[in-house]
């Protein structure tokens, strides 16, 4: 870890993506005490908790895969730490019934954890972190070990207990679209220090540097500046140039922004609706593993464009080659907001 | 799907190998069983001599066991989760007492109360040498490196995460220990616990050194065998032989049921 600065608001639901080995777990280890730290400060609730050991810093910890304690049931692993505060006895049945009702496992309360699945090992997981009244709750990768039906509606759950608790909610992880969709805010963490922090928008229509752009997947991000509407939920824009149609009910467009994998490209104009097409020119090959990711000149646009490696080598294509680009209609997405607002430091980087 | 002929003949040369060993373990009970008839066997089984060696086995055995796990269980602790300079060298060290010969520690133990500060222990504190205390100081100065080993790979098994939770839900390190790691070292305690006492059991060379060979005082049952080895008495030193036999079996047995539950998650 270096550098990491990071001020998280009362009740909010921060969100540390991040590559593997970025440190994200050590960040949250760091804040829960179970990490030395060499230098820095560490204040929770108005008061520092640097010096002090897990035991006392009201944290609440899911580590990944959960770890519950194979020799208590589902209870007594809720009860845990509320015990270990000494609780009375009426107390500590009350608020595990309360959470176990909150989290959706009120029938599981008497099995051995061992024999629960995936997701319910998770609720059991965060009932046991809620109990003892933490002050900030740390999440470490909770979804990333459950297949992806489970972890899709576990999102929406964990959204929801924390609308309902309200608690301070620091969540890590690897997977960008589970980020966007659960954060108010998200810090990318990488090699150990922070690239940006901002709301899910802010991250992925203004990304600071390359390494962001890269890890959220490269969208093609373009200015927007005429918007006008065109009935249907639609608008049209103009970007640079590009007259563009995007779905869109809200107010005025000012950015929009679309995956490599969703910019079709061909050699000739293709039947069909001649909506969000252009003609550009191929200024740069790069092959990405199996795919091959094209940048294509649209009236001073520089768009990327993926291509399947052997639809690529039927093309032909090559570098200052003209070809045709279709923008998935479906996978365009706006942001609104003013285009113009003081971003020195994104638009420093673009 | 069959192997080729080399594989066949691996596999045939391993499990014979096995197979080999068993009958040799297996021929050397029932030649015991064959070489005495039932009633001598029954006669010494209940004799005052081998019923003495019996309780005085258990009882030092257990009290040897007791001591050496509550001086294991804190230093396996220590070796398994503890950062210190010289942890290689200390956990090295604590194979010394497995493999060394027994009578050489038994030996070891004879000096050491011939030296001054021995021999006031000897004479003031506690009776050591000859006498019923030094076959428990002889096998727990044997067992307990065993145990220490035997706990240490118990608590290397145990995932630290467990732990790291407990302390973010309240615990101290030393709650820890209690309320996490010891019931999560339960199976490996107990198998440690029988394992430890059934070598205290056994226990011969350390015994025999610094407690002596004394009828009816410092008998255990090993000690038995060599005494009725000694007078001739072959019937006595086959039915202690069997008993020995049965103990470490269900020794055994018990271990492979406790050990048996960790692993079939």
């Amino acid at each position: 870890m270096k550098g990491v600065n990071l001020s998280l608001n009362s009740g909010e639901y921060f969100v540390v993506l991040g590559p593997s080995g970025a440190g994200k777990t050590v960040l949250l280890e760091c804040i829960a005490g179970l990490h030395r730290i060499k230098g820095g400060e560490i204040w929770i609730d108005g008061r520092d908790v640097t010096g002090l050991p897990p035991e006392q810093r009201q944290v609440g910890y899911v580590p990944q895969d959960y770890v519950l304690f194979p020799f208590l049931n589902v209870f007594e692993n809720i009860a845990f730490g509320l015990r270990r505060r000494g609780h009375p006895e009426s107390e500590i049945e009350r608020r595990v019934k309360a959470l176990a009702h909150l989290t959706g496992i009120s029938h599981l309360l008497h099995r051995d954890p061992r024999s629960l699945s995936g997701g319910e090992k998770q609720r059991v997981a965060l009932a046991r972190a809620l109990a003892p009244f933490p002050r900030v709750l740390l999440l470490d990768e909770p979804l990333s070990s459950l297949d992806l039906k489970t972890a899709k509606y576990l999102r929406m759950e964990l959204r929801r207990i924390h609308e309902e608790l309200k608690i301070t909610t620091i969540h890590v992880t690897h997977n960008q679209p589970e980020a966007e969709e659960m954060a108010d805010r998200i810090a990318i963490l990488n090699g150990g220090s922070l690239e940006q922090v901002g709301t899910p928008e802010e991250i992925f229509f203004y990304p600071k540097n390359e390494r962001v752009l890269e890890f959220i997947d490269a969208p093609n991000i373009l200015e927007c500046r005429a918007c006008r509407d065109i009935g249907q939920g639609l608008k049209e824009v103009d970007c640079n140039g590009m007259t563009l149609i995007v779905p869109h009910d809200g107010g005025r467009v000012s950015r929009i922004a679309v995956f490599p994998r969703d910019v079709y490209i061909s050699l000739s104009d293709p039947p069909g609706p001649r909506v969000n097409r252009f003609r550009g020119t191929v200024t740069d090959i790069e092959p990405w593993g199996g795919i091959v990711r094209l940048k294509v000149d649209v009236e001073g646009n520089r768009l990327m464009s993926e291509v399947p490696f052997d639809i690529f080598k039927a093309m032909d294509l090559r570098v200052g080659k003209e070809v045709s680009l279709i923008l998935k209609l479906r996978g365009i997405r706006v942001y609104e907001g003013e285009s113009d607002r003081n971003r020195g430091e994104v638009k420093a980087q673009l | 799907m069959r192997g080729t002929a080399g594989e066949r003949a691996f596999i045939w040369a391993t499990a014979s190998a096995l197979g080999l060993l068993a009958l040799f373990f297996v021929g050397l009970v029932v030649s015991m069983l064959a070489y005495v008839d039932g009633r001598t066997l029954l006669r010494a089984l209940l004799s005052e001599e081998v019923l003495f060696a019996i309780r005085l086995s258990l009882v030092t055995a257990t009290l040897a066991t007791i001591l050496s796990l509550a001086v294991a269980i804190p230093a396996a602790y220590a070796i398994s989760k503890g950062r210190f300079p010289g942890k290689g060298i200390v956990d090295s060290l604590l194979d010394l007492p497995i493999v060394i010969s027994p009578i050489a520690l038994g030996t070891a133990l004879l000096i050491f109360f011939s030296t001054p500060v021995g021999g006031l222990i000897d004479a003031r504190v506690l009776k050591v040498v000859f006498a019923k205390p030094g076959i428990v100081l002889a096998q727990f100065t044997v067992v307990s490196a065993l145990a220490t080993r035997l706990l240490k790979s118990t608590f290397d098994d145990i995932d630290p995460r467990y732990e790291r939770v407990a302390r973010t839900l309240g615990c101290s390190k030393l709650e820890v220990f209690f309320k996490v790691t010891l019931p999560l070292a339960r199976n490996g305690l107990i198998a440690a616990f029988v394992l430890t006492w059934a070598r205290a059991v056994g226990e011969f060379g350390a015994t025999v050194t610094l407690a002596g060979a004394t009828t009816m005082r410092t008998e255990t049952l090993p000690i038995a065998i060599y005494l009725s080895l000694a007078s001739a008495d072959v019937g006595k030193a086959v039915a202690v032989t069997l008993i020995l036999i049965a103990m470490a079996v269900s020794a055994l047995i018990a271990v492979r049921r406790v050990t048996g539950r960790i692993y079939r998650i």
